[in-house]
């Protein structure tokens, strides 16, 4: 017999910060609370939050119960920007050098609360604002958002007779965002958390705004089982579908390389989302072909390849140690 | 403080209060699972196990697993045929962990540090077991016995310990220091009684009378009976007698050309020796070179490095080969007429050797060497052979029919036929011993299933070169000096790291990274439990499992 655990008191010396306890309600294997949480371990504990409604809200906050350990706003859906500069600019009026970091999805980000983020970036605020991107709007019931990709099937953008999924393209917001030449900018996926904790690091350190897309798996959503949201993440970096970069004042400073560059219908494949796509259909076919060429153009257009293998590559980056040392 | 209304307000972490471990339908639990190349070890040990300690620094910790199982690791290390390593995954994935270098040094640095094997006190009411046969199946009995608190008595006909190691290994694989510091050290532990024959000094009636239990292991020492279609050469040397007087005198009678026949390690070490005095050595074999996918029956029996070596340092071997004739001029061989021929499977595991007709060669030689494997010499234990000369026993080295008595090592019919291999029947039948003697019922051996390599999550290594040990050019291999160099402390430390630990945890933290809910939990403790899952709060989403790079969780379904 072994004898009983102090759970709680085990939970209260672990060596990292806990900035998002359990007892939340996200689904098992919950891409984006997974993503929160290694966000807050890098931006440790000296933060306020301002949060977007939408899933991490209500996941986190079924009152009266709180999963934060941090000072924690809710704003509405569309103003996390706002509330997070108005938040930034009291604090910098009381002397605190405090950051503040505003989180959002992609519908708080891409659609409902974008002109309050560039407000927010255009007037220079000294804030990090994360997007977990789990491409639709998975907490009213996976409608489809300016961000889910092209040919996904969603509750508004159903594959049938009439189209294979989404008809539109994924809204590039980080060329957007990259527009507003802020000092950082920056995609992350949770499949390679050394680099996202190291991008959370970089964004507090500049001076000025900065902005983090972190990919997030939803399992409902893109209907894959909940073991598999590190898998999914990982080959969407690997397939070229989502380019892990760095920009500076809107110009590109890196990228993570491919080093093993895998067929978008591996990362396609595992996601009922895209299940009509593998239907003996000539516009499935097609469609497959254009998510290739899509992953393909990323690949080109930023320089995904990896010449030779990297510590830091797609293959290198996740790579793990005896005793718990990562690199990164 | 301004007072707010409380529906706008909650306290930090209080959604500790709710327990989600209630969604969950199956949980992850942690559980070793056997690495391939501890299966693949004949004499059971886990290299695993003693790789990943070495990784981790603990070097004394990683000889004391290891000598848990194989006190012999400095020879076992040089001369075993590493079957550990073609089970290795890494090889798989790019090239197996050259565990015999890890082992061989584990070995040598114990020695230089003077460490002494971790032993529990002797009882005062101790048994005394007897162990016939100083080999390494004699040895590993007589050192397991020790560990488990028996005493142990062996008896050799020869002046010192060490058997087949030292009368027949050449030094270039296995130098004599190397041996006697080993021996010495494990003959330490146990009491000894040398120029003792059995059926010459003592009967085997004696021992079972005066000792708790026996255990029989006198390897094979008379060659097989050899000739070709009757004839036999007036002045033939078979093999093993030759090696002994080599390895014993360094000189064996002179020879210009040789054919060897066999393709076991006898046979190459013979054609090795010859071809370190200058003889032109070409070996004969029915069998196959070894290589993954052969079957054992079809392989030749010596290791795929011991056969390379002895091509470079000049023995052509023929494989598939046959003599079909031998050429006489009187009774002295010229030379012999060589066949092609094939091992084709007939029924039930049988084997015909079938040669063909048209592939005759001739080779000039004045030498035919028999090299054909070696029986067990009956003497003081006539009644106990089976048919075809060895022990019959069962899993545990038990002599059926007598309670007391086991036997292994090279005598027991099946025998692996290396030193691991006797190693480990050293140890099966130490454990049966004191299970036998303790009254207790042995519990059955555990042989889990080895992990699969597709129960390992890959992504999260990296490749690496293995590390290659310096091995003498063949022309400056003289005759004693030993050709592989072995790695170096830092060399053996990278090889470590690139263990992939398959099974086993190690202590990587990713389960405790990928986590969503927390509910894995570090632990302080540096060895043993490294993680632990807070049921309360795991959902049971399977991302620790399914990410796991050494498959250490299982996910265990919790509906029924």
């Amino acid at each position: 017999m072994t004898p009983p655990v102090d759970f709680q008191l085990l939970r209260a010396q672990q060596p990292r910060f806990q900035g998002l306890d359990p007892g939340h309600r996200a689904c098992q294997g919950c891409g984006q609370a997974l993503a929160a949480r290694l966000t807050l371990e890098a931006a440790g504990p000296d933060i306020l939050l301002a949060n977007a409604t939408g899933c991490l809200e209500v996941f986190t906050t079924a009152w009266p119960e709180s999963a934060w350990r941090v000072p924690y706003l809710h704003s509405v859906f569309a103003n996390a920007a706002a509330v997070a500069a108005g938040m930034e600019a009291a604090l910098k009026a009381q002397g605190k050098d405090v950051k503040v970091i505003a989180l959002a999805g992609d519908g708080g980000t891409f659609d409902i609360g974008f002109q309050a983020l560039s407000g927010m970036l255009e007037r220079g605020h000294d804030v990090l604002f994360v997007c977990y991107d789990n491409e639709a709007y998975m907490n009213t019931g996976v409608q489809r958002s300016g961000s889910t990709p092209h040919a996904a099937a969603t509750t508004t953008s159903p594959a049938g007779v009439a189209r294979m999924g989404k008809r539109h393209l994924k809204k590039d917001i980080l060329a957007i965002i990259a527009a507003h030449h802020i000092p950082y900018g920056a995609t992350a996926s949770v499949a390679y958390p050394a680099d996202l904790r190291k991008k959370v690091r970089r964004a507090l350190q500049v001076d000025g705004p900065s902005f983090l897309q972190v990919h997030s798996p939803c399992p409902l959503g893109w209907g894959h089982g909940s073991e598999l949201s590190i898998e999914v993440a990982r080959l969407a970096v690997q397939t070229g579908l989502f380019p892990l970069i760095e920009l500076e004042r809107g110009a590109l400073i890196g990228a993570m390389p491919i080093r093993q560059i895998h067929p978008v219908t591996a990362y396609l494949k595992l996601q009922s989302r895209f299940r009509h796509l593998f239907a003996d259909d000539p516009r499935a076919r097609e469609e497959l072909a254009h998510l290739q060429a899509l992953a393909d153009h990323n690949i080109e257009t930023y320089g995904l390849h990896a010449e030779s293998p990297d510590g830091l590559d797609s293959e290198g980056a996740d790579t793990v140690r005896r005793g718990g040392l990562r690199s990164a | 403080m301004p007072i707010m209304t409380p529906g706008a307000v909650a306290y930090p972490g209080t959604s500790l209060t709710f327990k989600t471990g209630g969604w969950r339908t199956a949980r992850p639990v942690h559980r070793w699972v056997p690495a391939p190349c501890h299966a693949g070890c004949p004499a059971g040990e886990d290299p695993c196990g003693y790789v990943g300690l070495v990784a981790e620094g603990d070097i004394k910790g990683a000889w004391e697993r290891l000598v848990a199982i194989n006190p012999l690791p400095a020879v076992t290390g040089r001369v075993c045929d590493h079957p550990c390593e073609g089970s290795c995954h890494r090889g798989a994935y790019d090239s197996p962990i050259a565990i015999h270098n890890v082992e061989r040094w584990l070995g040598d640095e114990a020695a230089r540090a003077a460490w002494a094997y971790p032993l529990p006190l002797l009882p005062a009411e101790a048994k005394t077991v007897a162990v016939v046969g100083a080999g390494p199946a004699g040895l590993s009995c007589a050192y397991h016995l020790r560990r488990l608190g028996i005493r142990a008595m062996v008896i050799d006909r020869l002046p010192l310990a060490g058997g087949t190691l030292r009368t027949a290994l050449p030094s270039y694989r296995l130098p004599r220091e190397v041996l006697d510091r080993e021996v010495e050290r494990l003959m330490a532990t146990v009491n000894f009684l040398p120029h003792t024959s059995l059926g010459r000094d003592v009967t085997l009636e004696e021992l079972t009378r005066e000792y708790a239990a026996v255990f029989l292991a006198p390897g094979r020492q008379q060659p097989r009976a050899w000739d070709v279609d009757g004839r036999v050469p007036r002045d033939l040397h078979a093999a093993l007698p030759l090696l002994e007087a080599w390895v014993a005198f360094g000189k064996v009678p002179e020879i210009h050309s040789a054919v060897i026949v066999g393709g076991g390690n006898s046979a190459i070490d013979m054609a090795r020796v010859l071809a370190r005095t200058g003889a032109k050595v070409h070996l004969v074999t029915h069998d196959v070179r070894p290589a993954p996918g052969v079957p054992r029956d079809l392989a030749m029996k010596a290791a795929p490095r011991d056969i390379r070596q002895a091509e470079e340092e000049g023995v052509t071997v023929h494989v598939e080969h046959a003599i079909h004739h031998l050429i006489l001029r009187g009774e002295k061989v010229v030379g012999v007429e060589l066949v092609r021929v094939k091992k084709l499977a007939r029924d039930e595991g049988h084997y015909e050797i079938v040669p063909f007709e048209g592939t005759e060669t001739v080779l000039h030689v004045d030498q035919v060497i028999p090299a054909v494997g070696q029986t067990v010499a009956p003497e003081g234990m006539e009644s106990l052979l089976a048919a075809r000369g060895f022990f019959a026993v069962d899993g545990t080295g038990r002599v059926p029919g007598h309670d007391a008595l086991f036997a292994g090592g090279d005598a027991r019919a099946g025998a692996w036929g290396t030193v691991s291999g006797a190693v480990g029947d050293g140890r099966r039948a130490a454990l049966a011993i004191e299970a036998h003697l303790s009254g207790k019922a042995q519990e059955p051996a555990r042989d889990a299933e080895p992990i699969t390599f597709s129960g390992l999550n890959l992504n999260y290594f990296e490749h690496a070169a293995r590390a290659e040990e310096i091995v003498l050019p063949p022309d400056r291999r003289l005759a004693l000096e030993e050709i592989a160099a072995g790695l170096s402390g830092p060399e053996v430390a990278l090889e470590a790291v690139r263990c992939l630990s398959c099974g086993t945890c190690m202590a990587c933290d990713n389960c405790w990274t990928v986590c969503p809910d927390q509910a894995v939990l570090k632990m302080h403790a540096p060895a043993g439990m490294r993680y632990l899952t807070d049921y309360d709060y795991c959902k049971g989403c399977g991302l620790c499992a399914h990410e796991c790079p050494v498959g250490f969780i299982a996910m265990v379904d919790e509906t029924s």
